[in-house]
């Protein structure tokens, strides 16, 4: 039996007693996976594991509390579900974790650059195959065979969590951690290089084209706020509607901070921007410094408690008046 | 109307330019990994041929605009006493918006009914689409995404374009396709097109064929009713949706607003903005109670309105024009047709 | 239509004066402060107006003074959310805006020559006041007309100072009831929809008229049913979230009716025939 097939017997069996087994199945093209819920067998055969599989149905679990749910997850996704634990948005008892090594997922925007260099569209793509390490693209009649690691996801290229943190399924040998190729990640870097006056004009530039969506914090799992957001409320009168750099990155940095050190990369925000905006080194940045203050990393150690959500009065490193 | 013209792709920026003089020229260019409708810049180079990120709606139809100010003025005798003036913003720049497909000029066409009505005519949306003159670009190859076809429209659709270019080898023939859009051809960059109609139509042809047959989804309006108190359905349909605004925002027939004030002291603004019927506070009544309390009824009410509700009001028309944006753009691959299709198998069943 | 050429154009008016009818409801009686556009003004009972607070917002009311009675424009206000809690917060001579006539009217018109039943519960005697006034200042059109209102105790009673002369008229049939007993309340106690079917009205040539809370009509509307009223013999003004007011933003839709041009004021034979998202 294939690790898929195992994969696939194993929902089967646990899903009498489940509202659903959120996963993922074929989209509307080649290039394209896209969520599933399986809530019949039938609807099982139509999971799919792969690098198309770039969405995170961590986000899904907060709606479904109260019943017991599965889910599929990367092991990128499976950092949300702890976050979710931590701060006991979702409960352990209801939540059955399904999970395979994975291999990397593709950056859309990526495959999309290259299809175009070679003079085709993503909207003619034909066929797509993928094995560990190549995506092939058909379009046009031509095939472009690409390195998965020139076409991955930033996050894949240094992850260091290739296996579910935490699950009750694991199906497949643990994959091993990536040693990243930069000691920083290449958006943060190209930031760091700026002034700060040259930041903001970076920022006010990106932000021009945001249309104010919100599909990143829809997208996002941690974020709570979502139908009480302060980019649409009016008690708290934070921002105006006008379409105006300065008020879409107030919500952005609003956003960010929210995230301070609950953000576990997964990256869903930067991917769910339809206009691509590079909105994800906000809070990468804020997850640094959380990290060299806190030592801390969400999504890891379940029973942890994020540093924001708590209190110390005494700080390992925040030295305040030489104590 | 008129014969039809000729420019060569080397003097389009030359007629950009020249367009450029005494209006505001949108034209699509590339924005970070985005494509977006920008003043004309001749240093940048516009990308004709594909479809921008997002649609020139925001040129007749601005994601803010200000409706009126008010200014409060108090009387220095007897400050208990003070006038309110309102004074109407309707300026709007006259425009070309150039190199759009057919499809984001169609869009209008679902404005108009709304916007033009008889009773309460939107002055605003008049002076904008009065001051707009849309020269559409024809398509040449399709996407796996392009459904235009299935709602009444084609790639080479001119409803709703003023002048329509369609790519013949090096360069483009050019159609006036209304009164407004004819005097675009005077330019004398143009030259005679007639020897290059035919593989004008040709290409036509060819880009409509490689859209394939549509499906028959003329019993949508009623099957989308037919499923209405079906929750499990639209449970189905809407499980992935996040709903988020990306579909609406990025729809060039999506027309719904909000409007807010935003005070300054004694003076303020009354603005209009962008809004989704897919955002949870779009009917949230101050009582607490929403008649779309969920995504799934917030989705049902999407499909309805643009399948089934407004189709209903208006003749038939469809309000969706088919370029797919929706689905290439939601995070989640939600795909309309799909919802569509299934309402309409649901009551074939 | 107060500036039809631009219809999101607000008529501004002043506050002539107010009303506090409850804790939570108050009366606010304007006008126009361009007095052609005051002399030039007509609507018909049942339409709205959207009442703008600049810099705050608008909310829409119905406009529940008839127009047989120009003096001034008159709206009830339950205090709710953020705009109306800072118009709770106008006094005389303060400034508004109106955006109005909007949406449709009371088929009052077709009713004429019946026997009409209203059946108000809280701030929905607002609306039903337009109509039973204006049936009032008509009162040889119509036939018999009974008035049922309810609220939960006699502070929560609007248009108070009006009551007396409601129950005191010969021309109308006036019931007043309250959920429970109080101290000094001279009138019936009792819900809605059970003091209804002891007055047991007949539904032979009448029109039912009926506004209030959404638990309220939902009793009172099975109480007329029992009474064997049929749909189209009742009539409602809905409430739906509305910013533009003139069918153009798309929010207050309930499937391809817009409450704000279709409505308020539906039969209940034409909302059984909507989708059902109230």
């Amino acid at each position: 039996m294939s690790r898929l097939e195992d994969l696939k017997a194993r929902i089967k069996a646990a899903l009498p007693g489940l509202e659903c087994v959120i996963a993922w199945q074929k989209g509307y093209d080649p290039l394209h996976n896209t969520p599933l819920f399986i809530r019949t067998e039938a609807d099982v055969d139509k999971l799919e594991w792969g690098p198309l599989n770039v969405h995170n149905p961590a986000v899904y679990l907060p709606s479904f509390r109260g019943k017991k749910i599965g889910v599929v997850v990367k092991g990128c996704d499976s950092r949300s579900v702890v976050e979710l634990l931590q701060e006991g948005l979702i409960d352990r008892d209801d939540v059955v974790i399904f999970s395979m090594p994975c291999t990397g997922v593709i950056d859309l925007t990526k495959v999309k650059a290259r299809i175009a260099a070679a003079g085709t569209t993503a909207g003619a793509v034909t066929a797509v195959a993928t094995d560990g390490n190549t995506v092939s693209v058909t379009a046009g009649g031509e095939t472009l065979t690409l390195p998965l690691e020139q076409v991955a996801a930033d996050k894949c290229g240094s992850c260091q969590f290739p296996n579910a943190v935490l699950s009750d399924q694991f199906v497949g040998d643990p994959a091993a951690p990536i040693t990243p190729k930069a000691p920083v990640a290449a958006d943060l870097a190209t930031l760091d290089a700026l002034s700060v006056p040259e930041r903001m004009a970076f920022w006010r530039y990106q932000m021009e084209r945001c249309i104010r969506c919100y599909a990143c914090r829809n997208a996002c799992p941690l974020c709570v706020c979502r139908d009480h957001c302060i980019a649409q409320s009016r008690e708290p009168h934070w921002l105006t509607q006008e379409d105006t750099s300065t008020e879409k990155f107030f919500f952005q940095v609003v956003h960010a901070m929210h995230l301070a050190g609950r953000c576990t990369e997964c990256g869903e925000c930067q991917r769910a921007c339809p206009m691509d905006i590079p909105i994800l080194a906000l809070k990468k940045h804020l997850n640094r410094t959380i990290h060299d203050l806190f030592d801390y990393q969400a999504g890891v150690d379940p029973q942890a408690i994020p540093p924001l959500l708590q209190f110390k009065v005494e700080e390992d490193n925040i030295k305040e008046r030489g104590w | 109307m008129a014969a039809v013209k000729y420019i060569s792709r080397d003097k389009l920026p030359q007629w950009l330019a020249a367009l450029a003089q005494d209006r505001r020229v949108l034209v699509p260019v590339a924005e970070g990994d985005g494509v977006v409708f920008r003043p004309y810049d001749p240093a940048k180079e516009p990308i004709f041929g594909s479809d921008a990120t997002a649609p020139p709606k925001s040129a007749v139809f601005p994601a803010c605009q200000e409706l009126f100010r008010y200014e409060q003025t108090k009387d220095a005798e007897n400050p208990d006493k003070s006038t309110l003036e309102l004074i109407p913003n309707l300026e709007m720049p006259a425009t070309v918006v150039f190199g759009a497909k057919p499809c984001g000029a169609r869009g209008f066409l679902i404005f108009d009914r709304v916007y033009q009505g008889k009773k309460f005519p939107d002055p605003y949306y008049k002076a904008a689409r009065d001051a707009t003159v849309f020269v559409t670009m024809a398509c040449a190859k399709v996407e796996n995404t392009c459904f235009c076809h299935w709602v009444g429209s084609g790639p080479a659709d001119p409803a709703g374009s003023d002048v329509l270019l369609t790519p013949v080898g090096d360069g483009y023939t050019v159609e006036a396709v209304s009164d407004k859009g004819a005097p675009l051809l005077d330019s004398p960059l143009l030259t005679d097109g007639a020897a290059k109609a035919a593989e004008a139509e040709a290409v036509k042809t060819a880009t409509r064929e490689a859209l394939g047959e549509a499906p028959d989804i003329s019993s949508a309006p009623q099957a989308l009713l037919d499923a209405f108190n079906d929750m499990d359905f639209w449970r189905d349909q809407s499980d992935k949706c996040l709903s988020c605004g990306a579909c609406t925002f990025l729809c060039p027939t999506c027309y719904c607003f909000t409007i807010t004030d935003e005070p300054a002291g004694l003076n303020g603004r009354r603005m209009r903005s962008w809004d989704a019927c897919m955002h949870f506070q779009f009917t949230l009544e101050a009582s607490g109670h929403n008649p779309r309390p969920t995504k799934a009824h917030r989705l049902k009410n999407r499909v309805g309105h643009k399948f089934s509700y407004y189709p209903t009001l208006h003749e038939g028309l469809i309000a969706c024009c088919g370029c797919g944006r929706c689905i290439k753009s939601c995070p989640v691959s939600v795909d309309i047709r799909e919802i569509v299709q299934n309402a309409v198998a649901r009551s074939k069943a | 239509m107060t500036n039809p050429q631009n219809p999101y154009l607000p008529e501004v008016a002043t506050i002539l004066e107010t009303v506090q009818e409850t804790h939570n409801i108050k009366t606010f009686r304007v006008r126009f402060d361009n007095e052609a556009a005051m002399a030039a003004f007509k609507f018909e009972p049942g339409q709205v107006g959207q009442l703008s607070l600049f810099g705050v917002g608008e909310s829409t009311f119905v406009i529940n003074s008839p127009p047989t009675r120009m003096d001034y424009l008159q709206f009830s206000v339950m205090r709710a959310g953020e705009v109306t809690t800072r118009l709770h917060g106008l006094a005389a001579g303060d400034k508004i805006g109106v955006r109005a006539p909007l949406g449709n009217c009371f088929p009052y018109e077709a009713m004429k020559g019946k026997n009409i039943v209203f059946v108000g519960g809280g701030i929905g005697m607002a609306p039903l006041r337009t109509l039973f006034l204006y049936m009032l200042d008509n009162r040889a059109d119509y036939g018999d007309i009974t008035l049922l209102y309810g609220a939960k105790s006699p502070a929560d009673m609007a248009f108070s100072a009006e009551l007396p002369e409601w129950t005191g008229r010969s021309d109308v049939n006036t019931t007043l009831t309250i959920d429970r007993e109080a101290e000094g309340w001279q009138h019936k106690v009792g819900l809605i929809p059970n003091v209804l079917l002891e007055i047991a009205p007949k539904p032979d040539n009448t029109v039912a008229v009926t506004c209030g809370p959404p638990i309220m009509i939902k009793f009172t509307l099975e109480a007329l049913k029992k009474l064997g009223f049929e749909d189209d013999q009742i009539v409602t003004t809905l409430e739906k979230r509305m910013k533009c007011g003139i069918g153009i933003c798309g929010r207050c839709n309930i499937g391809s009716s817009y409450v704000c041009v279709d409505g308020p004021v539906y039969t209940y034979a034409q909302l059984k025939a909507l989708p059902n998202e109230l």
